[in-house]
């Protein structure tokens, strides 16, 4: 399955790798100009490589419990929180998946965003917890409305707040900016916001990819006559003139709806016109699949390869959606997680959560296998945040939020260490996260959930 | 920058909200609490404050006419335009008919529904960078399939050019820039995309043709409809507000899109150019014609798959252990039950379109009637027959049916919470608020007293915090505690006879025949058809200042006996689909 010997050697970035790897890539037939690579400063050429950012999503949290870690209540076991903190701990049940990464966790954090009384209804974990996770923010309170679970962000999420920010990419983004993708297509409700989680902005959704075919196509099917690629391009340099006339025409809503259309149009032209930055190291054509375990694996291998050949250094991996409605039939699991949370299935939750975890680990596992000739691997220059949207789906509570902090991120993280502040801030993660990449963060969060501090023991 | 909220209706909704406080449970909606003469928020919120669930069965009680009969009637004045992205169906219908013939069907950003409409996800939602890709790359091999075939190109074309920009390509840019802009271009789009085929054909001019049509597929010209009207100088000084109306290219697009929910042909286009669109009568003649083709009837369809919300029923799931009856298939019979009975009201000439909700009549294949329990001679998993329901039976109207009983109940139990929710909400336009934060909205477990699932609901609503919307939502939920998960018809829940007794607003009923009888005469129910048709076709909420509009088209349905076909002329020639306000500036 692996496209990669674990020990394959890695000539860089900007030097393409030619033939088969692992019995089952292939080579695209790219024409590959000297002069046409990219201007990379020496720099950003350092040995450990540009660090990377990947978001990992799970829905619906973990199994409902009484008292947490070493102070175990009465009622169902704390699996999730580990019993001692610092380096060095033993992870617990539901961590166990992801210990051979020794992943650092902060467990405690909370939304600390203040509920707008009106409209009610946006206390509601599924929105406030997910949406604290991503933004540092509380959802948009104009135009929320329960009954119909509409539910947008006020900001971009942080894979796009870090994919735009001049600190992360420079002047020299790479081909794409970001990747989105999810697992399953299950989505709490039909109306059209739930089955994705990253935002631009307020109705501004990248939707993931969810057919590891159309992902393939993205990373790998590139055309290689230039010249008729550079004819698109140019042609979007018309489509903007034809807008001038009708954006003053506009509203100011409809202005900037308008507007970041045309921005993307000019990452796409900005794709067009970029002869290199494709990766001539392909993977075999993926097949889908309808289990969860194969299908992210195979995902997370195109990741993989997209990051090790610097087509991306930012994703986020949906593998299920807030409050998902998927059903684990393989797990015995009789009705769609929601429901099952609801019903106070714990049991079910708990291998529910489990085989998450059992995801997570293995989109982990292929970004561990890529190693460059020192050794480093992609993970060990990443920071990958996996998170929900609560800390336990029964009750909807938002108090105990799941948060793991995977990768070394060259250094700037200290694995293996479990960080336990109960009732803390979540937006702690945001700044530890943000400071980790580089980026300028004198403080984060926002309407109540401002800090300016990050979590001590993960940052290094 | 994140400022803008698109949905001017909910700074209202917020009012009530605020009003009504934690334990109340409003139920307006899109009804008659502006009636008064409340035109602002405040205003409207102090109406609806003063009643809760008494005031509303008031509402439900009284004829319409009468609560207006105080005051005089409040003018329409339009609210703001939208731009809506064309949706997946629209721009796919729109290329097959710019091109004609096959075409390979490119992948696209999918659609949204927020508020059950797709018009409205269109009109609310930024397009992704990804969804932006998408267009580019359909642009593209949309036009490489055209201009591959040279029969085919030439057939566009209507002429073989020499040069990318000489007499023969200029005049195609001007004919196809006109249909696929729905308006002529002007001079500087003429020469822009005679500029860009000269510039990028090589040589080639069918390339260069090629190259500028696909830039046109992705001008934000051709991918959002632009309907921003032009100053009615008359009707603004007639207001304090500036009314401006939909020009006749503008009305053309919108007549088109909802009742072909495709591009208007060459006879509509012709009819915008020559002034006919500017009055009722030629709206009028326009709206039959198209009324008259069998795309209406699919695009109709549409609309109705939307406000009944049927998208869900692609979600259903069911152990066939617990439900043997429950097919493969069966979800999908009644998704098409539905569209039968549909396309049976809106075909059927001067058909009340309201005995959906009250029909004996409707269309089942072997697995539905095994269901329902009925004869069905000569249906089979994949025909469906006609069927009278039995007249002593318990079913009647699309709330005693498969798709309503099903997509509103759980796996493994109903939920009258879910279908009162759904009654409340889709059929009769009321707003059901969310459950306080921090409440537990689980129903408890059976204990030794409660039997049925009616019973732990009922006391899950003993908790005064719990009671106020649940009293609202669960009783008339409880008249279809016959049917089961899958619309089955049941005597025992749980071992314990069933008790499906319930009331709306007041009116104590026995079961969910009643209720049709009781929805029969409810003004809401047409009120709320309406509405969502405006929703639709705006692609927006309602803003307050627009329901007097509103109301005279339902008094128009009213006047045509409730034809659905009546209502749509009615609604294309009335004020509220043919003028609209200046857009707001920062």
């Amino acid at each position: 399955m692996s496209f990669f010997h674990s020990k394959k050697k890695r000539l860089g970035r900007r030097t393409f790798l030619r033939g088969a790897v692992g019995g089952s890539a292939v080579a695209l037939g790219l024409p590959l100009l000297d002069a046409m690579l990219p201007s990379r400063t020496a720099a950003a050429e350092d040995l450990a490589g540009d660090p990377l950012f990947g978001l990992f999503y799970w829905a619906n949290g973990t199994p409902w419990h009484a008292g947490h870690g070493a102070e175990q209540g009465a009622g169902p076991a704390d699996l999730w929180t580990p019993a001692e903190t610092g380096p060095g701990y033993t992870p617990s049940e539901l961590l166990a998946p992801l210990a051979a990464h020794q992943v650092s966790v902060a467990t405690g954090l909370e939304p600390h965003t203040e509920v707008p009384l009106q409209p009610p209804g946006q206390g509601d974990g599924h929105m406030r917890g997910f949406m604290v996770a991503m933004t540092g923010d509380r959802i948009r309170p104009e135009g929320f409305d329960h009954p119909s679970h509409t539910l947008t962000a006020l900001r971009p999420t942080l894979d796009q707040y870090i994919a735009k920010h001049a600190d992360f990419y420079g002047d020299a983004p790479p081909r794409f900016r970001s990747l989105e993708v999810g697992i399953s297509g299950a989505r709490f409700h039909d109306y059209g916001h739930w089955n994705a989680i990253s935002y631009n902005g307020p109705d501004a959704q990248n939707p993931a990819i969810m057919d590891p075919a159309q992902l393939y196509a993205k990373l790998f099917n590139v055309p290689d006559d230039l010249v008729a690629l550079g004819r698109r391009a140019r042609l979007i340099d018309a489509i903007h003139d034809d807008a001038k006339g009708l954006r003053q025409r506009l509203g100011s809503g409809d202005k900037q709806r308008l507007d970041d259309h045309l921005d993307h149009l000019r990452e796409i032209q900005r794709r067009l016109e970029l002869t290199s930055g494709t990766c001539e190291l392909a993977p075999a054509m993926p097949a889908d699949s309808g289990d969860v375990l194969l299908k992210t694996a195979t995902v997370a291998e195109l990741i993989a390869v997209a990051l090790h050949c610097d087509l991306t250094r930012v994703f986020s991996f949906m593998l299920t959606s807030p409050a998902t409605t998927h059903s684990f039939a393989n797990l015995g699991v009789p009705d769609g997680m929601h429901k099952t949370c609801h019903d106070g299935a714990w049991e079910n939750v708990r291998k529910i959560t489990l085989y998450q975890m059992q995801a997570f680990a293995l989109l982990l596992d292929a970004m561990a296998a890529i190693k460059d000739p020192m050794e480093n691997s992609l993970l060990d220059r990443a920071l990958v945040y996996g998170v929900s949207e609560y800390g336990e789906g029964w009750k909807h509570s938002v108090k105990e939020m799941p948060v793991v902090l995977a990768g070394g991120c060259n250094g700037a993280i200290n694995r293996g260490v479990h960080v336990r502040e109960p009732g803390g801030n979540l937006c702690k993660v945001h700044t530890t996260i943000l400071r980790a990449l580089g980026i300028e963060c004198p403080s984060y969060g926002f309407n109540g959930a401002e800090t300016t501090e990050h979590l001590t023991g993960i940052l290094a | 920058m994140w400022s803008r909220a698109p949905y001017p209706f909910d700074r209202r909704l917020w009012a009530l909200g605020l009003s009504l406080g934690l334990a109340g449970c409003y139920s307006g909606g899109s009804g008659d609490e502006t009636d008064g003469g409340a035109t602002s928020a405040s205003a409207s919120a102090s109406t609806t404050a003063s009643g809760s669930a008494s005031a509303t069965a008031g509402d439900s009680e009284g004829d319409s006419d009468s609560e207006t009969g105080e005051e005089p009637p409040l003018p329409f004045i339009p609210g703001p335009p939208t731009l809506p992205r064309l949706t997946v169906s629209q721009y796919n219908n729109t290329v097959g008919d710019l091109f004609g013939g096959p075409l390979p069907s490119p992948a696209l950003e999918p659609d949204t529904n927020p508020y059950l409409f797709f018009n409205i996800g269109a009109a609310s939602t930024t397009v992704s960078e990804v969804g932006v890709q998408r267009y580019e790359e359909a642009a593209e091999s949309l036009t490489q399939a055209v201009f591959a075939d040279p029969a085919r190109r030439e057939a566009l074309v209507g002429c073989v050019p020499e040069a990318a920009d000489d007499a023969c390509a200029a005049g195609f840019i001007e004919t196809f820039g006109r249909r696929a802009m729905r308006r002529p271009l002007t001079a500087e789009e003429r020469q822009r995309w005679i500029g860009i085929a000269a510039e990028l054909a090589d040589g080639d001019p069918w390339q260069g043709l090629r190259m500028a049509v696909s830039g046109m597929l992705q001008s934000p010209n051709f991918l959002y409809r632009v309907e921003l009207g032009e100053v009615d100088v008359e009707a603004s000084a007639a207001g304090d507000k500036e009314v401006r109306r939909f020009t006749g290219w503008e009305m053309a697009t919108r007549l088109s899109y909802l009742l072909w929910n495709t591009t208007p042909d060459d006879q509509l286009l012709a009819a915008a150019e020559a002034g006919l669109l500017d009055t009722s009568v030629g709206i009028l003649g326009e709206a039959e014609r198209l009324l008259a083709d069998p795309r209406a009837a699919t695009t109709i369809q549409a609309f109705f798959a939307q406000y009944l919300d049927l998208g869900r029923l692609a979600h259903v799931e069911r152990d066939p252990e617990l439900y043997p009856l429950y097919t493969p298939g069966l979800a999908e019979a009644m998704r098409t039950e539905l569209e039968l009975l549909v396309d049976d009201f809106i075909s059927r000439e001067g058909a009340d379109i309201r005995g959906l909700f009250t029909t004996r009549n409707t269309f089942v294949n072997s697995d539905l009637a095994a269901v329902y329990g009925v004869d069905a001679p000569g249906a089979t998993p994949i025909t469906f027959v006609p069927v009278e329901l039995p007249e002593e039976g318990p079913r009647a109207g699309i709330l005693t049916l498969g798709a309503f009983l099903t997509m509103n109940a759980h796996a493994t139990e109903t939920s009258p919470t879910l279908r009162g929710r759904y009654l409340r909400e889709r059929v009769l336009c009321e707003t059901v608020p969310a459950p306080p934060d921090d409440v537990d909205t689980n129903i408890p477990e059976p204990d030794g007293e409660a039997k049925t699932l009616r019973e732990r609901l009922e006391q899950h609503r003993a908790d005064p915090t719990c009671a106020g919307c649940h009293a609202f939502i669960d009783p008339p939920g409880f008249l279809f505690e016959h049917f089961d998960s899958i619309g089955s018809f049941r005597d025992l829940d749980n071992g314990y006879p069933i008790d499906s007794t319930g009331e709306l607003d007041g009116k104590p009923l026995n079961d969910a025949r009643d209720l049709a009888g009781a929805l029969a005469e409810d003004p809401r129910v047409a009120r709320c058809m309406v509405t969502q048709l405006y929703r639709h076709t705006a692609g927006r909420l309602e803003v307050p200042e627009e329901r007097p509009g509103l109301r005279d088209v339902e008094e128009a349905f009213k006047a045509a006996g409730y034809s659905y076909r009546e209502l749509l002329l009615a609604f294309v020639t009335s004020e509220a689909f043919r003028t609209v306000a200046t857009p707001e500036a920062e």
